[in-house]
């Protein structure tokens, strides 16, 4: 069996609103007064507890979405949320998919977040940069997704080039220049930590991952679509000069495991059409603002590929046929079908995500027997996390501080009178 | 179908192409006369509209498609509108077009108003029909960003763009679709956020030539505090509201009512 790199998906939906009908989305303008922040603690607690619960499992990471002006998931800032999950966790890789790159008014602001919660950490930080849905950039104020995709590039060769440069450097751009780019801390992880780009099928958005050789973020996609773009990503590896990595594919699938493949169904379909019937409730227009896609994208999508039908009207057995990356069933169809999808993307990691609305319980009994079931079979001999297989990049005792000789670039000295001047220390 | 407002294609106009410093550009022309520019609205590219074949009668129409929409290249370097209003001069120059009466209606209606505050020289009268463009504090205009195209047109023209649009096939309605989000993208390039331009609200002070704001009895898109905060603005402006004897005007009267709409520019470009 191929190795496979395990994050959990841990968010949590804030359910209690009233039915979707006719309204034409969630995204956008369902009132915030339906929240209750009794209600809200009890799901963000949960996710808390999710992260908790995986790191005891021994999955490799855990994931947060970063969401907004919506119920789905309550982590308006990913990072902000991920520096509290990796404060209540000692081990395992917290991934943060993602700050909106474009929310941000300058991508400086953006690497000093990210270097603070991967320092603070100990290393420990994933990073994901969605372009974020259409529907979010009616509600942020600095988002135009006209000039989206190009201010997105633009940022992500920043940050880049804070993570693999030292400043003071001038920043010369189109959408910014800043005279003196020069972030301070730098990430624990050295050059950067490891970087996340989702995409739907946008082939600008897989050009951009290769090129910077990040993780392409496989979502939503009907198989066919996401088997092309799979192999549309490792062609565009090696026309960057070198071969993909199979952990730089990473494969998000819905997953529930059950002690049978009936049982399963029945602990779950309700959730799952619920979501499909709520969450993924996008009209057109919302999905797509001005811009946001390339009329060439569009016309492949509106013939075939993503959105190309009405994804609330998605039925148990087009889910678990691979309409939605739902994978449903005991331990043995989990593994096989799992295996199955990850073998032919050529994924090397599987962001795992259970319904969102799903009770707690459930979700820890499916976790617990994914964790021991099934993970196991993708695992090198004795099934430990990556965590436990490779040091992380932070010292843990201060004498393998010092046995790591850091690079002092410089001495303090001080001027005491009737002294000169002087060490510091 | 009343004439005025049939979907009828009046194609014997043809379109015609001019490079504009690397950028293509659609345009449609007929008639002589004193010239007169028209800067067409959402959702209204790529047409010859009953009312510009009337206005040809007496004058020299010229209706180009904006950078992005219709049949024109879009101009991904465009970030503002005056990028937009340098390439009408631009485009005007190459026309030979000199001084020009100037109509523009719905977002045209704005983009006619930010190149008079720019050009107040070169044009000789301005006619805004149902413009966008202004801030009127709690009288936002209807987000066209939140809806489909159909349901957008049916806004302007108050639930009558059925007459308008004609029947459609499946290849034809994805062709729109499609077109739409082109047009729709090349509105939302220059009129995303903000939604309005506070700084017309002293630039119109500049514009002295004589000027007239068309509002509609029931604009559905934009409230009617915009018309007369416009007339405010412009030192030298009137008001007329195009009425229908059946139903009330919306949005779109320019394709819906040409016959009254060009009786008022004609006015205006008459000296009366």
């Amino acid at each position: 069996m191929h190795e496979l790199e395990f994050y959990a998906i841990i968010d949590r939906t804030y359910p209690w609103f009233p039915p979707a009908d006719d309204r034409d989305s969630i995204g956008i303008d369902l009132s915030n007064g339906v929240y209750d922040p009794d209600l809200g603690q009890e799901v963000l607690e949960q996710v808390v507890d999710g992260a908790q619960l995986a790191e005891r499992l021994g999955y490799d990471g855990t994931l947060i979405f970063e969401q907004h002006n919506t119920p789905l998931a309550l982590f308006g800032n990913a990072l902000t949320g991920a520096a509290w999950l990796a404060a209540r966790t000692e081990s395992i890789q917290i991934g943060a998919v993602g700050p909106m790159i474009n929310a941000y008014l300058s991508p400086v602001r953006l690497a000093e977040e990210i270097a603070l919660v991967d320092a603070l950490s100990g290393g420990r930080l994933t990073v994901g940069f969605p372009l974020g849905i259409g529907a979010q950039y009616h509600s942020m104020g600095v988002m135009h997704p006209v000039h989206a995709r190009a201010r997105f590039h633009e940022a992500v060769a920043l940050l880049h080039r804070i993570w693999t440069e030292d400043g003071p450097f001038a920043w010369e751009g189109d959408f910014f220049h800043i005279p003196y780019v020069n972030v301070w801390p730098k990430p624990r992880q050295q050059p950067h930590p490891p970087v996340f780009i989702p995409a739907a099928g946008s082939r600008e958005t897989i050009e951009l991952a290769a090129k910077y050789r990040f993780t392409y973020q496989a979502i939503l996609t009907p198989l066919p679509v996401l088997l092309r773009n799979c192999q549309l990503f490792r062609d565009l590896c090696e026309e960057n000069g070198y071969e993909s990595d199979r952990r730089q594919i990473a494969a998000v699938l819905g997953v529930h495991t059950a002690e049978s493949d009936q049982q399963a169904r029945e602990e779950i379909e309700r959730h799952a059409l619920w979501g499909a019937q709520n969450i993924v409730r996008f009209q057109f227009h919302e999905s797509f603002p001005p811009g946001h896609v390339s009329l060439s994208s569009l016309r492949a999508m509106m013939s075939g590929g993503y959105r190309s039908s009405d994804p609330s009207q998605v039925t148990w057995d087009e889910m678990v046929a691979g309409r939605t990356g739902l994978i449903a069933g005991s331990p043995e169809t989990v593994k096989q079908r799992l295996a199955d999808i990850t073998g032919e993307m050529g994924a090397g990691r599987a962001i795992v995500a259970p319904e969102f609305t799903i009770p707690t319980w459930l979700q820890r009994k499916s976790m617990t027997m994914f964790a021991e079931e099934v993970m196991p079979a993708f695992r090198p001999p004795g099934a430990k996390a990556v965590w436990q297989r490779q040091p992380r990049a932070a010292y843990q005792t201060a004498s393998e501080r010092v046995g790591r000789e850091p690079r002092r670039a410089g001495h303090p000295v001080v001027s005491v009178p009737g002294q000169g001047r002087v060490d510091l220390y | 179908m009343p004439p005025s407002t049939a979907g009828e294609p009046l194609t014997e106009v043809p379109v015609r192409r001019i490079d504009v410093r690397g950028l293509d550009i659609a345009y449609r022309r007929r008639g002589e006369g004193p010239t007169l520019l028209y800067m067409h609205g959402l959702g209204l590219s790529q047409r010859w509209l009953a009312l510009y074949e009337r206005l040809s009668r007496s004058c020299d129409v010229v209706v180009p498609d904006h950078p992005g929409f219709g049949d024109s290249a879009s101009a991904e370097w465009m970030r503002d509108f005056d990028d937009l209003v340098l390439h009408y001069a631009e485009l005007a120059d190459l026309l030979g077009l000199g001084t020009f009466h100037l109509v523009g209606h719905s977002f045209g209606g704005w983009l006619a108003a930010e190149f008079a505050a720019f050009y107040p020289d070169r044009v000789r009268s301005l006619t805004l029909v149902t413009p966008l463009g202004l801030r009127v504090p709690g009288e936002a205009p209807a987000d066209l960003f939140r809806m489909g195209a159909e349901a957008r047109l049916e806004l302007m023209f108050n639930g009558r763009a059925g007459a308008f649009l004609g029947p459609s096939s499946d290849e034809e309605r994805l062709e729109r679709l499609l077109q739409d989000y082109a047009d729709l993208t090349g509105f939302g390039r220059f009129a995303w956020n903000p939604r309005y331009d506070i700084r017309l609200d002293r630039r119109l002070g500049r514009v002295t030539c004589p000027a007239l704001v068309i509002g509609a009895e029931e604009d559905r898109v934009l409230p009617a505090s915009h018309i007369a905060r416009y007339a405010e603005l412009l030192p030298n402006a009137r008001v007329a509201v195009v009425a229908d004897t059946g139903t009330p005007t919306g949005h779109a009267i320019v394709a819906e009512e040409p016959e009254a709409v060009a009786a008022r520019i004609e006015a205006m470009v008459g000296g009366q």
